[in-house]
C-alpha cells in the first residue's frame, strides 16, 4: 500500500511540468502576500512565527527535491535508456 | 607584535598549508586516476563556495540590523535549485560538447562566437566582481584584528634598521593571488578541471560549515539555553527589536534596507551567473549525475550553516548591547566570553569562505580575461612558439589583476557599506547577464546585437546607479554627483535615476538596469536578424534536447573552399596549446576515422576537423578567439569556410533525406525501369540529373567490349563531336581512379585543384565543379564512369549528394548489366539459328553430293550371258569413299572393280569420282588389270598425296566364255568364292600394294578359272570389320558362312542378305563403315 503510493507519487514527479509548479510555488511563497501572513511578530512556543515559516518552510522544499532526485533514480533504474525524461 | 598575532598568523599558515596538502594530494589522485573529486559530495560542497565570508560574517550582522531577510539570499538559490534538472544540466551538457571556460565563453559562443560580446562580459566580470573581492578581503583583515587583538591595520616588519610597513589587506590580497595561481593557473587549459583546487574549496566549504555551527551551538547552547531560551530572553530584553528583526519592512526606514523581492531576485539569478559558480557547477562539473544530487545536498548546506545565524545575531546584540559591529560578532562573541579557541576555530571559518571564494573568483575572471580580452589581441599576431608561455603567464598575470583590483576598491570604499550590501553590487552586476543567458537557452530569436545592447546598457546603468554611489558615498568622489546629480540635473541623479525616488539604492539600480537591459535585448532582437554564425549555435543551444539525434551528427552545410591538411592544423594548436597535447588531442580525434592514403581526411570531414581544431582552442583560450585564431589561420592558407549549395533545400523527411533526393531516386527507378532500351535509360537519366540539380553537363561511358570506355549518353552543353581532342578527355586521370578503386572522385573546385592534374581545357569551358562515379554492382569490376559537371556552383557535391549519385550509378549498373545481358542471350540464340542453318545446307549439299554419288556408281549390272550380276553400296554417311563400277566391253568380258578411298569425307568422295573418271578414260586403252591398276596409281599418285588419302582396289576381268577371271589387286580385302560342294571359301589372292604410297608399283596379276554355280563376293572393309556390341567383328568366316547359305539366292538377294546379317549383328540400322558389295554368280 504505501509502495503503491510511493510510486505513484514519483512517478507524478517524473514530468517536469511538476518542477516548473514547484518552482513558481516557491517563488510565490517567498514573496509578499504569503510573506504577510506570516509578517506578524507573535510566537508560537516562543519561536518567533516568520522564523518557523522560513525554516520550517525551506526544510520542506529541500525535502521536495530530495523526492524529486528520488523520482529521477527511480526512473532511470526502470528505463535506463531514457533517464532524460 | 603580541602573542594574539603570532598566534593567528601561525595557524593560518598551518592552515594553509593543510589546504595545499589537501589541493595536492587531490591533484595526485586525479593522475593515477582515481579522482576523490569525482564524486556529487565534493560537487555540492564545491557549489558552496557561493558562501564566503559574507555569509560567514555577513549574514551575522544583516541579521542582526534589519533581521530574517538575510536568507533571502540562501532562499533563492534553493529555490534556483528547482530549475537546475533542466537548466543547469543543459548548460553542463552545451558546455562539455564546446569545450567552454568561463561564462562570458558561454555567452559569446551562443551569440556566434562574438568576440566583442564576450570581452563586455569579461569586463563586467572584473568590475562587478570588484566590490565581492574586496569584501572578502576586508572581512578577513578585519576578523585578523579582532583575533590578534592587533588594531592597526598595517604590520611593521623590521628591515635593514628601517621598519617596513605592509598593509594588512595587501599581504592578504598577495598570499591570496599566490595561492589562486597555484591551484587554478599551473596550466593553460581552462576547460580541464583543476581538481586541487576543487579539492581545496570543498575542504574549505567543510571548515567553515563546521566552524560557523561551532560557533552557533556554543552561542545556543553554551551561552544560552537551546533556540527557545535565546528568543524568549532576547524578546523579554528588546521587545522592539525582537519585533523588528522577525517581521519583514519593520526596518524600512533604516538606508541599508533592502526589499526581500530585491535580494530573492539577485540571489536566484547570481548562484548561476556569478563566474565562480558557473566555474564550479560547469566547468569543474566531472558529471551529469551529481547534479541531480547537488540538488538538494547544496540546500542542505545553505540551511544548516543559516541555521544558527539568527541565535548568534540575537545573541550578539545582547552580548555587546548594540548591533554595531554585528558583522564580526561570530568573532567577537567568543572573544568577549573569553573563548579565544572558539574565536579562532571562527576565524579559520571566516578564512576558508573567502579564500576558496577569492581562488575560484580570480581563476574564473582570469580565464575570461585571458581568453576574451587578451586573447582577440594576441590572435592578430602570428603565432610563435613562446606563446603557450605567455598565454600562461598572462593568465597568472589576469589572477593578480583581479584580486588587486578588489583590494583597490576595498582602499577606497572601505567599511561604508555592510558586508552584505556590498556583495549584493556584485550580485547585481551578475544579474545583468540573466536576460542574455536565459534568452540564449530558451529563446530562438534572441540575437548578438540585443545581447550586447542589453548586457552594455544594463552594465552603464549598473555603474551609474550602484558602482559611482559607492565610491562618491564612501568620499572618494564627493557627494555633488548623489545629491544634485551631474551637471545639477536632477533627474539624472544616480539614486533618483528619473525621479525614482523613495527607493532603495539596490532595488533602485535592478530596476533600471534590468528594464534596460531586457528592453535593448528583446527589441534588437526582434528588430535585427541573426548573422548565420550564431544560427548555427541556436541549433546547438536550443535544439540540444529537443534534437538531440541531429545534434549528434550536425548536418555539415559548410565545407573548406582549400584543403588543409591533419599537420597543418596540428601545427597551430602546437602554438598554442603545446606540441604534445595537439598531438594527443589530434590521435583521439582522428582515432576511428578514415583516413585516406595521401595522410588527409575526405573533403567531408574536414569542416568537421576545423570544428575539432576550434573546440581544442577553446578549452585554452576561449570560443570566441579560437573561432578567431582559426579563422585567420584558414585565409592565410587562402581557404575559407563557405556556404554549401543545398541543393535538397526542402524540409528533411525522417528518414534523413530530403523530399528532392527521394523524388530524383523515385524517378531514377521509373526511368530504368520503363524500358530495357539502355540508351533510352541512359539519356533519361542524365536529363533528370540535369533537370533536377544544377548540373550543367552529364556524361555516361560505358566499358567496351574491349575494355575501352566509350562515350555513350552526353546530356547538356558544352556539347562537341567526341574524339581525343574534347575537353572531356582531360578528366580521364578521374574516370580511371574512379573505374579502379570503385569510388566516387569530385573536385568541389576545379580553381584549386592541384598542379598534378591538368584541367585547362576543363577550366576554359567554365566548369567549377565535377565528379565521377563508377557504375558497378557490388563486388563486380566497374561497368563505367558516370561524370557530372557544374559551371554555377562550387561545392556543390555535398556528402549526400554523393551517395545519392552513387546510388545512380548503382541503379544504372544494374540496368546495364540486365541489359547486357540480355544482349548476349540473344546473340547466342542467333548463333544457334545460323548454326542450325548451315547446318542444313550443308546436309542439303551432302545430300545431293550423295545422290550425285550414287548416281555415279551403277545402278544396274549390264546384261552378260552366263552370269548374274549385281552390286550395292551403302555409305555410312552421305558421301562415301567406296566404288564399284562395271564395264562391258564385249558381249563376252566384263570389267568388275571394287574400290575403297580412305575416309568417309566428301573428300574421299571426290577422289572416288576422279578415280571413277579416270577409269571410264582408262578403260579402253590397257587391257590387263594389273596394267589399268599400274596407270590409275601413277596417276593418282599426286592427288592422293596431297590429300593425304590412299585406295584399295581389286579390279577383275571375266569372260564368260572362257570362264577365266584375272584380277589385280591394290591391298583391297580378298574377295570370295563359294564353290559348290566346298564348305570353306576360295580368297582370290594376289600380291599389290596400295594406290597412292609409291609412284610406280608392279601389280600381280593372276587369273582363276570360275566353274558354274560358283558365287563370287567382292566386299570392303566395312563388311567383315563391322562391330556388335561386344566388340566382336563380323569376320571372313560369318561373311563365308552367309555366302554359303545364300548361294543358291540370285545376286541382288545375296547382297541384301548380307546387309540384313549385318544390321542383326551390330542391331543397329545404320553402318560404322561403308559397305560396298558386289555379287558375280556364275549361271
Amino acid at each position: 500500500m504505501t509502495n503503491r503510493l510511493r510510486n505513484k507519487l514519483l512517478r507524478r514527479l517524473q514530468f517536469r511540468e511538476s518542477w516548473v509548479i514547484l518552482f513558481v510555488v516557491g517563488f510565490i511563497m517567498m514573496n509578499f502576500p504569503f510573506l504577510h501572513i506570516f509578517n506578524k511578530p507573535s510566537t508560537i512556543f516562543g519561536y518567533p512565527l516568520m522564523f518557523l515559516y522560513f525554516f520550517l518552510g525551506w526544510a520542506v522544499s529541500i525535502f521536495v527535491i530530495y523526492l524529486f532526485t528520488l523520482a529521477v533514480s527511480h526512473t532511470a533504474d526502470k528505463t535506463p535508456e531514457n533517464p532524460q525524461q | 607584535m603580541n602573542s594574539g598575532f603570532a598566534h593567528a598568523a601561525i595557524i593560518s599558515t598551518l592552515y594553509t598549508a593543510l589546504i595545499f596538502l589537501i589541493a595536492w594530494y587531490a591533484h595526485r589522485r586525479k593522475e593515477t586516476g582515481r579522482s576523490i573529486v569525482d564524486n556529487p559530495y565534493v560537487y555540492s560542497l564545491s557549489i558552496a563556495v557561493y558562501c564566503t565570508s559574507w555569509t560567514f560574517y555577513g549574514s551575522v550582522g544583516k541579521a542582526a540590523t534589519t533581521g530574517l531577510d538575510f536568507l533571502m539570499i540562501y532562499v533563492g538559490p534553493s529555490l534556483t535549485a528547482f530549475s537546475w534538472f533542466f537548466l543547469l544540466r543543459r548548460i553542463v551538457r552545451i558546455s562539455k560538447e564546446n569545450n567552454i571556460t568561463s561564462i562570458a565563453d558561454f555567452i559569446s559562443l551562443r551569440y556566434g562566437k562574438s568576440l566583442w560580446l564576450g570581452a563586455l562580459v569579461s569586463l563586467i566580470s572584473i568590475l562587478g566582481i570588484m566590490p565581492y573581492i574586496a569584501l572578502q578581503i576586508r572581512a578577513v583583515s578585519t576578523s585578523f584584528y579582532l583575533i590578534s587583538g592587533f588594531q592597526a591595520n598595517r604590520i611593521h616588519i623590521p628591515h635593514n634598521g628601517t621598519e617596513l610597513t605592509v598593509p594588512t589587506g595587501m599581504l592578504l590580497a598577495l598570499i591570496l593571488s599566490v595561492f589562486s595561481i597555484i591551484f587554478g593557473a599551473r596550466r593553460l587549459a581552462s576547460s580541464e578541471r583543476h581538481e586541487g583546487l576543487i579539492a581545496a574549496v570543498a575542504f574549505e566549504s567543510l571548515v567553515k560549515l563546521v566552524s560557523l555551527l561551532g560557533v552557533g551551538i556554543f552561542v545556543t547552547y553554551y551561552l544560552y539555553d537551546g533556540f527557545g531560551d535565546i528568543f524568549t530572553r532576547f524578546h523579554a530584553a528588546r521587545p522592539e527589536l525582537f519585533e523588528q528583526l522577525f517581521t519583514f519592512g519593520g526596518a524600512r526606514n533604516d538606508p541599508d534596507y533592502i526589499p526581500s523581492f530585491t535580494m530573492l531576485s539577485m540571489s536566484m539569478a547570481a548562484i548561476m551567473l556569478l563566474p565562480r559558480q558557473f566555474h564550479v557547477m560547469v566547468i569543474e562539473n566531472s558529471d551529469e549525475r551529481h547534479i541531480t544530487k547537488a540538488m538538494w545536498l547544496f540546500p542542505a548546506y545553505l540551511f544548516l550553516i543559516n541555521l544558527f545565524v539568527m541565535p548568534i545575531a540575537m545573541g550578539g546584540i545582547m552580548t555587546t548591547g548594540s548591533s554595531s559591529g554585528a558583522d564580526f560578532f561570530v568573532i567577537s562573541i567568543p572573544l568577549l566570553s573569553g573563548h579565544g579557541p572558539i574565536a579562532l576555530l571562527a576565524f579559520l571559518g571566516g578564512l576558508s569562505a573567502a579564500a576558496g571564494m577569492v581562488m575560484v573568483e580570480s581563476v574564473a575572471i582570469s580565464t575570461m580575461l585571458l581568453n576574451n580580452i587578451f586573447m582577440p589581441v594576441i590572435v592578430r599576431f602570428t603565432p610563435q612558439p613562446w606563446f603557450p608561455y605567455l598565454l600562461i603567464n598572462l593568465k597568472r598575470l589576469g589572477i593578480f589583476l583581479v584580486i588587486f583590483l578588489g583590494y583597490f576598491y576595498y582602499r577606497m570604499v572601505g567599511d561604508t557599506y555592510m558586508l552584505v550590501n556590498m556583495g549584493l553590487i556584485s550580485f547585481s552586476a551578475a544579474c545583468q547577464f540573466l536576460p542574455a543567458m536565459l534568452g540564449g537557452l530558451y529563446w530562438k530569436r534572441g540575437n548578438k546585437t540585443g545581447a550586447i545592447t542589453g548586457i552594455l546598457f544594463g552594465f552603464l546603468i549598473w555603474t551609474y546607479t550602484l558602482l559611482l554611489p559607492s565610491f562618491s558615498k564612501s568620499g572618494w568622489l564627493g557627494t555633488d554627483l548623489l545629491t544634485k546629480g551631474p551637471f545639477g540635473i536632477g533627474l539624472l541623479k544616480p539614486t533618483e535615476l528619473f525621479g525614482l525616488s523613495n527607493m532603495d539604492l539596490w532595488s533602485h539600480s535592478l530596476f533600471w538596469s534590468m528594464l534596460f537591459n531586457v528592453s535593448a535585448y528583446i527589441f534588437c532582437s526582434i528588430l535585427l536578424r541573426q548573422d548565420e554564425a550564431e544560427r548555427e549555435q541556436v541549433q546547438r543551444f536550443i535544439g540540444i534536447y529537443d534534437l538531440e539525434r541531429a545534434y549528434d551528427h550536425p548536418a555539415e552545410t559548410k565545407r573548406l573552399s582549400k584543403p588543409v591538411t591533419i599537420s597543418q592544423f596540428v601545427n597551430l594548436m602546437a602554438k598554442f596549446i603545446g606540441e604534445a597535447d595537439a598531438h594527443k588531442a589530434i590521435s583521439s580525434h582522428l582515432g576511428n576515422r578514415e583516413i585516406r592514403p595521401d595522410g588527409n581526411v575526405s573533403e567531408f570531414e574536414l569542416p568537421n576537423l576545423k570544428r575539432f581544431a576550434e573546440k581544442t582552442l577553446a578549452g585554452s583560450v576561449g570560443a570566441a578567439a579560437a573561432g578567431a585564431i582559426v579563422e585567420s589561420f584558414l585565409s592565410d592558407m587562402g581557404s575559407r569556410m563557405e556556404s554549401v549549395y543545398d541543393i535538397f533545400s526542402s524540409v528533411r523527411t525522417s528518414l534523413d533525406q530530403s523530399r528532392e533526393a527521394l523524388y530524383v531516386r523515385l524517378k531514377a527507378s521509373e526511368i530504368i525501369n520503363r524500358t530495357l532500351d539502355l540508351q533510352i535509360i541512359m539519356d533519361d537519366l542524365l536529363s533528370l540529373l540535369l533537370k533536377e540539380f544544377r548540373l550543367d553537363v552529364a556524361i555516361i561511358q560505358l566499358r567496351n567490349g574491349n575494355g575501352t570506355l566509350a562515350v555513350k549518353s552526353y546530356q547538356g552543353s558544352n556539347r562537341r563531336p567526341i574524339n581525343q581532342n574534347h575537353w572531356f578527355m582531360e578528366n580521364a586521370a578521374y574516370w580511371d581512379m574512379a573505374m579502379l578503386d570503385r569510388k566516387p572522385h569530385f573536385v568541389n573546385d576545379t580553381s584549386q585543384i592541384e598542379a598534378t592534374i591538368n584541367l585547362e581545357q576543363t577550366l576554359a569551358e567554365g566548369i567549377v565543379s565535377c565528379a565521377y562515379l563508377p557504375i558497378f554492382r557490388e563486388g563486380e569490376p566497374s561497368l563505367g564512369v558516370l561524370s557530372v559537371f557544374s559551371k554555377s556552383i562550387t561545392g556543390i557535391f555535398t556528402e549526400e549528394f554523393i551517395s545519392l549519385l552513387c546510388s545512380l550509378a548503382g541503379q544504372l549498373a544494374q540496368a546495364a548489366t540486365i541489359v547486357r545481358e540480355m544482349e548476349a542471350k540473344e546473340h547466342e540464340r542467333n548463333e544457334k539459328e545460323q548454326a542450325l542453318l548451315e547446318k542444313a545446307r550443308v546436309m542439303r549439299d551432302m545430300e545431293i553430293a550423295q545422290q550425285i554419288q550414287i548416281s555415279l556408281l551403277p545402278d544396274a549390272a549390264p546384261e552378260t550371258f552366263g552370269i548374274d550380276l549385281a552390286g550395292r553400296c551403302i555409305s555410312a554417311a552421305h558421301v562415301g569413299g567406296d566404288y564399284y563400277d562395271f564395264f562391258k566391253r564385249d558381249s563376252q568380258t566384263i570389267d568388275l572393280l571394287i574400290a575403297d578411298v580412305s575416309g568417309h569425307s566428301v573428300g574421299a568422295a571426290l577422289i572416288m569420282a576422279e578415280v571413277r573418271t579416270l577409269l571410264r578414260a582408262q578403260v579402253n586403252s590397257a587391257n590387263s588389270a594389273s596394267a589399268i591398276l599400274q596407270l590409275l596409281n601413277s596417276q593418282l599418285y599426286d592427288d592422293l598425296t596431297r590429300a593425304e588419302l590412299f585406295i584399295t582396289m581389286f579390279y577383275a576381268k571375266y569372260n564368260s566364255a572362257t570362264g577365266r577371271l584375272s584380277f589385280a589387286n591394290a591391298g583391297h580385302n580378298r574377295p570370295m568364292i563359294s564353290r559348290e560342294g566346298e564348305q570353306l571359301c576360295i580368297e582370290l589372292d594376289t600380291e599389290g600394294l596400295i594406290l597412292g604410297v609409291k609412284t610406280s608399283v608392279v601389280f600381280e596379276e593372276r587369273s582363276f578359272e570360275l566353274k558354274s554355280g560358283d558365287v563370287l563376293l567382292f566386299y570392303t572393309d566395312g563388311l567383315t570389320e563391322a562391330r556388335n556390341d561386344r566388340d566382336v567383328l563380323f569376320g571372313n568366316e560369318r561373311v563365308c558362312a552367309l555366302l554359303g547359305t545364300q548361294r543358291h539366292l540370285p545376286a541382288r538377294e545375296i547382297i541384301e542378305s548380307f546387309y540384313t546379317a549385318v544390321r542383326d549383328f551390330t542391331a543397329s540400322e545404320t553402318f560404322q563403315d561403308d559397305i560396298s558389295l558386289v555379287v558375280l554368280k556364275i549361271l
